[in-house]
């Protein structure tokens, strides 16, 4: 806890919230765009089109903040050479783990913002109903998930490379990768896609009538696998980011 | 009752690939010494405290720490009395010194008072509320020496802690370090390239090279060492050499001179008297003495930079 503690004190000054906040203000003022002067049949499915809109919108945009995150987080140690008086302190393990519950609850506080910003938004909007709290709870904690498994594995990139260039190329790369595959599939078990596959709605477009019609998704069993696979990376690029700390020199 | 070591090493070995930076170090720290530990540049110095203080592992060999054999369990618990300085400072540079120092306590479980205390002892109290990143060099090496002093921990290690500083920094650096076995009781381990540096700061000293230790002893004893002879250069060496083996001197052969102990006055009079009478040429009679930089470099190398 104690190290814990110490990982959001480092943060003082180095503006992550801040970071972080800016992206959702993005985000924010563009559903502010987008959903401008709803027409009725929009007002009806509006719940649901939101947790479209939110998976979209995450899916271009938060994996580079993902690597951003990580980053900010971990070249405050390579800057100040800080491990070598650190690791005599603690093991490089807790120190790890520490970093990384550190990422977690910034990502876990984000994305609750996020869902308390656009729900306010809806209601403003005046979205039939209220929004669906299953749905709601279940997106949340799937999302969340789905850039833990990404910032995991840029924080061990982050953590093992001084030069904070190649785990943010990785990320950039990682978000465009994500951009694609929006268009050609409906998931993917890449870990850029992990917001792609935790969309639990989907949209279908009809060209004739111009209108997108929600749905929640009925996981086909590769779907399923798909979603699966994001705590499977979260397991993963926890203890190999871990034990390639761990064993590495100072 | 023999003092006891805060530091043991046994064959203490670190290779990299095939090349071994550290050779069966076997390297003993008294308590309350300030051990010097000499080399040149590359001859191992740093790579040995990083496996002192579980940064490297060691290839072979083992480390003892306050007398307990140091595995990866208690590592931290045994390092929990030991401050380290390496290489270069550690520090958050968008900190200020005071919240830098935070940490450290936080993490270290000491007073908060201590912050207090180490900063004046390193006198960066007045520039406790500035970030660290806006520190000149010597401030941010005297705030690496506030953390390691955080806690007053029985040992100290320091890597080159006066890299970097300016000639007072320097004389400060060495001071401060000076007074910490007699006023807090703390062990000191300090290495440097420089012979000087360590001849004014420590009284034991350890000289590494090429990764193996080549000397170790008090600082004394490296100065008796130190020894004066005369030179002596003539045209008949040989003869020369009978001569004051037949007085029952040692005699060293030189390039062309001869190297003879350090003796009284009369006796070199005599000795010139008896050449000269035996038609024997006498170009030089100098006086010769072995420094401890020739000390050094004939331990390290010639090629090695002091």
């Amino acid at each position: 806890m104690k190290t814990l503690r110490l990982e959001f004190y480092k943060t003082k000054r180095r503006k992550v919230w801040l970071t972080m906040f800016a992206l959702l203000s993005v985000q924010l003022l563009w559903g502010l765009w987008s959903m401008k002067d709803p027409k009725e049949w929009e007002l009806q499915s509006g719940w649901m089109s939101l947790l479209y809109f939110l998976s979209l919108l995450d899916g271009i945009m938060v994996p580079t903040m993902m690597s951003v995150l990580a980053s900010r987080l971990a070249d405050i140690e390579h800057k100040g050479n800080t491990y070598k008086q650190l690791e005599t302190l603690r093991s490089a393990g807790s120190l790890y783990h520490a970093k990384a519950v550190c990422g977690c609850i910034i990502i876990a506080v984000m994305f609750a913002v996020q869902f308390a910003f656009f729900i306010l938004l809806g209601y403003h909007l005046g979205y039939e109903g209220n929004p669906e709290v299953k749905y709601y709870l279940l997106s949340y904690v799937l999302k969340v998930a789905a850039n833990i498994s990404l910032f995991l594995l840029q924080l061990a990139l982050s953590m093992l490379f001084a030069n904070q260039m190649i785990p943010l190329v990785a990320g950039l790369g990682g978000s465009m990768a994500a951009l694609l595959l929006m268009f050609v599939t409906t998931y993917s078990f890449l870990p850029w896609g992990g917001n792609l596959s935790a969309s639990l709605v989907w949209a279908e477009w009809d060209e004739t009538t111009r209108i997108s019609t929600f749905c929640y998704r009925a996981f086909s069993p590769a779907e399923t696998a798909a979603v699966i696979c994001i705590f499977v990376w979260i397991v993963v690029f926890y203890a190999a980011g871990r034990i390639l700390f761990t064993r590495r020199e100072v | 009752m023999a003092t006891q070591n805060l530091i043991e090493t046994t064959n203490l070995t670190k290779q990299y690939g095939k090349v071994r930076c550290v050779s069966s170090l076997h390297m003993q720290v008294p308590q309350g010494a300030i051990y010097g530990f000499l080399g040149p540049n590359g001859a191992g110095k740093s790579t040995t405290l990083k496996m002192i203080l579980g940064l490297a592992k060691p290839t072979e060999g083992s480390i003892t720490l306050f007398g307990m054999p140091v595995n990866e369990k208690n590592r931290i618990r045994l390092l929990a009395d030991t401050g380290s300085l390496i290489e270069s400072p550690s520090y958050y540079g968008h900190l200020t010194g005071e919240e830098n120092l935070t940490i450290l306590q936080t993490l270290k479980g000491c007073p908060k008072e201590d912050i207090d205390k180490v900063l004046r002892i390193v006198r960066l109290s007045e520039a406790r509320k500035k970030k660290v990143g806006h520190y000149s060099l010597g401030m941010k090496q005297r705030l690496g020496l506030a953390a390691a002093l955080l806690g007053f921990p029985k040992l100290l290690i320091l890597d080159e802690p006066t890299n970097g500083l300016d000639p007072a920094g320097i004389q400060e650096m060495r001071d401060l370090i000076c007074t910490l076995p007699r006023e807090y009781g703390i062990t000191v381990v300090v290495s440097s390239h420089l012979l000087s540096e360590i001849d004014q700061m420590a009284d034991h000293v350890g000289i590494i090279r090429k990764g193996e230790l080549v000397y170790q002893d008090t600082l004394d004893s490296l100065h008796s060492h130190a020894k004066q002879q005369i030179a002596l250069r003539t045209d008949r060496p040989d003869t020369v050499i009978s001569l004051l083996h037949q007085d029952g001197i040692e005699v060293q052969k030189e390039d062309e001179y001869l190297l003879i102990p350090m003796i009284e006055d009369a006796y070199i009079a005599g000795l010139c008297r008896r050449l000269i009478e035996q038609n024997i040429a006498l170009y030089r009679v100098e006086k010769r003495e072995k420094s401890l930089e020739d000390i050094f470099l004939s331990l390290t190398g010639k090629e090695s930079s002091l």
